[in-house]
């Protein structure tokens, strides 16, 4: 079948207009270094969101701990990079680490199912949690550990565009993973389990494997993400990857769609760079109204509820 | 094409404009300051975030009232991280870039402040006297992070040394929140009473936001000891001490700074009656108060509609400590020359009985001392001077 290159160019420009938007409002407004910086953080969280939309959107589990994994990557990197691994090499082990944790949270999927498996990965998140705060020979319990820059062979990502440029890199490669894996028969054996496990087994398909691999690919990106994050951050600390921050992956999901890879970035747009935008906004009101507590959450708040009514399969499903 | 290809097109093209435009160097306006500070208001740490920024705007407020610093307006401006590093560090991107502050006064809580730390400094910006008890925050001494809060370590210790050494407590114990506080104050206490050749006969940890303390309160009793110290914020030091009475247990028990509050007393009533705690600041009673401190008091209610509190009585202090400085330095301030004059500044007790604060180009530590307080009559009194 042939398309119209005229069409085609309409409707890739309709398509990367809005990207383009959002990022030079953002330098316009903020300049340079802050847009960047909050690239950074966008591209991240991207990659984590990808692993929340293979195991959510893709295989249909519900999973309430992924930050969990995120931090088992972030902490694996910290602590090899501080062993002085340079951090490319580091960061095969944090993915390996997310995935492992990723198979861990899976097995109770063999006997569970729906709310009560989804229940059992929010306790596997908790364990996680508190193991790290309480192992404090190895990741400095509750104190935190600081986390030295991304250095690959004396180049120091220590600028925001070195640091968006190897957030972007390495969600480019994950996208493409997981673009392909899709079009696998791994995809296409997550999407019969999600959609009526009953009959994929009968056509063959384990349902207990195959939710083992969703989680294994969903645990090695939030791995990746978490080692990404470590660096980017600088600190971290056990409660950083507290209950918060894996509901704020679930709804990122939710919000950019979670049945599309595009809806992760989409939506870790929306969650890392909405809080922000706002505040700025907020500066423009008169009085004390610019200062009132807890103002940029209220209007995050409004916002989420407004995609999710608008636009229930997220901003990349269909309305 | 894609939409991935799209994406990638898209990003690509913007990430190389961004790169095109250099990032911003420290500007100060000729007719203003601008002053940031990433603090927390809606987050777990709220209760001290709102009155510290309020005690700095008043001061800030005052200061232009009276012409400003040189002929410079001071503008606070706040950003509101939660506790939360990710929000923390666009924050202070925002600060340094957008808003072109200055310095950064007193952000709050240890992730964000390990966050934005390194930020702030690349920035060539000053940190001034953030709320984490973390070393990190003035050592190794670099020339423009100063802090002006000791860590829990040092206070406790000697709160902890003077209080067993004064009442003969013989079975000291802990109880403390299972994060970075936590443990800062759990040292300075093992340090005390290594000092005094005894030992923590019992801890026991609860996680932040706890509400429920009998299983710890059960196990100190067990261990029975005379004196426990609470490394507790508010909530948690009324509770623990409410458990301890209500199953008839009358022991004697410590808290750090972050439980020396008038919310305690307000909040516990009888049940907090004894209570020990450290001030680093005293709080601000209007019954008894100098002819000053009166007036101060009824500037804030005026202001703010709300009583001051001891985070309010350290915004304004921290925010007068920047005014006073940056008069000292003069019309040329840069960070440098401002770090230079507090290096060489000495701070005098104020109207609320601060300590006296005291840098030197070798010590960007201010204080390291607190003193040690009871609740009496449903109200702190002091009961000793800064402790050494």
């Amino acid at each position: 079948m042939r398309t119209d290159p005229a069409a085609a160019a309409r409707q890739a420009v309709r398509a990367g207009l809005p990207w383009l938007l959002v990022v030079l409002v953002a330098v316009a407004l903020l300049g340079v270094d802050y847009a960047l910086g909050k690239a950074t953080l966008v591209l991240t969280y991207a990659i984590a969101g990808l692993g929340v939309v293979v195991v959510v959107g893709q295989a249909g589990q519900i999973a309430l701990g992924q930050a969990a994994l995120v931090a088992l990557g972030a902490y694996t990197q910290a602590v090899l990079v501080r062993h002085g691994l340079p951090a490319p090499l580091a960061i095969p082990a944090a993915v390996l680490a997310g995935a492992l944790g990723g198979v861990l949270a899976s097995l109770p999927a063999r006997r569970l199912g729906g709310l009560y498996f989804g229940m059992s990965t929010l306790a596997f998140a908790l364990i996680v949690e508190e193991g790290l705060a309480r192992w404090e020979s190895v990741t400095h319990g509750a104190a935190g550990m600081a986390v030295p820059g991304f250095e690959v062979f004396g180049w120091r990502a220590d600028s925001t565009l070195a640091q968006a440029l190897v957030s972007l890199a390495a969600l480019l490669i994950a996208l493409a993973v997981c673009r392909r894996l899709l079009a696998l028969h791994h995809g296409r054996a997550w999407r019969a389990v999600r959609d009526d496990e009953a009959a994929a087994a009968a056509c063959g398909i384990a349902p207990a494997a195959v939710k083992m691999q969703a989680f294994l690919v969903g645990g090695a990106l939030s791995g990746l993400a978490g080692a990404l994050y470590a660096h980017w951050i600088g600190f971290i600390s056990p409660e950083q990857f507290g209950l918060v921050f894996s509901f704020e992956l679930l709804m990122l999901a939710f919000i950019g769609g979670a049945r599309r890879l595009m809806g992760a970035v989409w939506g870790a747009l929306v969650i890392v760079a909405i809080p922000p935008t706002i505040a700025l906004l907020r500066d423009a009101l008169p009085g004390d109204w610019a200062r009132a507590a807890g103002l940029e959450m209220v209007v995050f708040g409004a916002v989420i509820v407004a995609v999710v009514l608008l636009r229930p399969s997220g901003l990349t499903g269909r309305s | 094409m894609s939409m991935l290809r799209r994406f990638m097109l898209a990003l690509s093209t913007s990430l190389a404009l961004g790169a095109a435009v250099p990032a911003g160097a420290v500007e100060l306006a000729a007719d203003e300051i601008v002053v940031g500070t990433v603090s927390d208001l809606s987050g777990p740490i709220a209760m001290l975030g709102v009155p510290v920024r309020d005690g700095m705007l008043m001061r800030f407020d005052e200061a232009n009232a009276g012409g400003g610093v040189h002929g410079r307006r001071i503008r606070l401006a706040v950003e509101d991280a939660g506790y939360d590093p990710k929000r923390a560090v666009l924050a202070a991107r925002k600060l340094v870039q957008h808003d072109k502050a200055f310095a950064f006064i007193a952000n709050m809580g240890t992730p964000v402040v390990m966050a934005t730390m390194p930020i702030i400094l690349d920035a060539g910006r000053l940190h001034l006297f953030p709320f984490s008890p973390h070393r990190a925050t003035y050592t190794p001494l670099h020339p423009l992070k100063f802090q002006n809060f000791a860590p829990y370590y040092d206070y406790m210790k000697a709160a902890t040394a003077h209080l067993v050494r004064a009442r003969g407590y013989a079975r000291t114990c802990l109880l403390y929140q299972d994060d970075d506080y936590g443990l800062e104050v759990m040292k300075g206490v093992e340090a005390a009473l290594e000092g005094l050749t005894r030992e923590l006969v019992e801890r026991t940890s609860y996680k932040r936001g706890a509400t429920d303390f009998s299983s710890q309160i059960a196990r100190l009793r067990a261990a029975r000891c005379d004196l426990v110290v609470l490394a507790t914020v508010v909530r948690e030091t009324v509770a623990a001490m409410a458990e301890a009475r209500k199953i008839g247990w009358d022991v004697d028990m410590l808290v750090t700074a972050s439980g020396y509050s008038a919310q305690t007393h307000a909040l516990g009533g009888a049940a907090v009656e004894g209570l020990y705690g450290v001030s680093v600041l005293p709080h601000p009673y209007a019954e008894g108060a100098s002819v000053e401190l009166a007036a101060w008091i009824e500037r804030y209610r005026a202001r703010f509609n709300a009583e001051p509190n001891v985070w309010s009585v350290m915004g304004y202090t921290l925010a007068d400590l920047f005014v006073r400085t940056a008069e000292a330095t003069g019309p040329a301030l840069t960070p440098a020359a401002f770090a230079r004059a507090l290096e060489s500044m000495q701070f005098t007790p104020d109207i609320f009985g601060s300590p006296i604060y005291r840098f030197s180009a070798e010590d960007h530590l201010g204080n390291r001392h607190g003193r040690l307080a009871q609740i009496r009559n449903g109200r702190w009194v002091p009961i000793t001077d800064y402790l050494d």
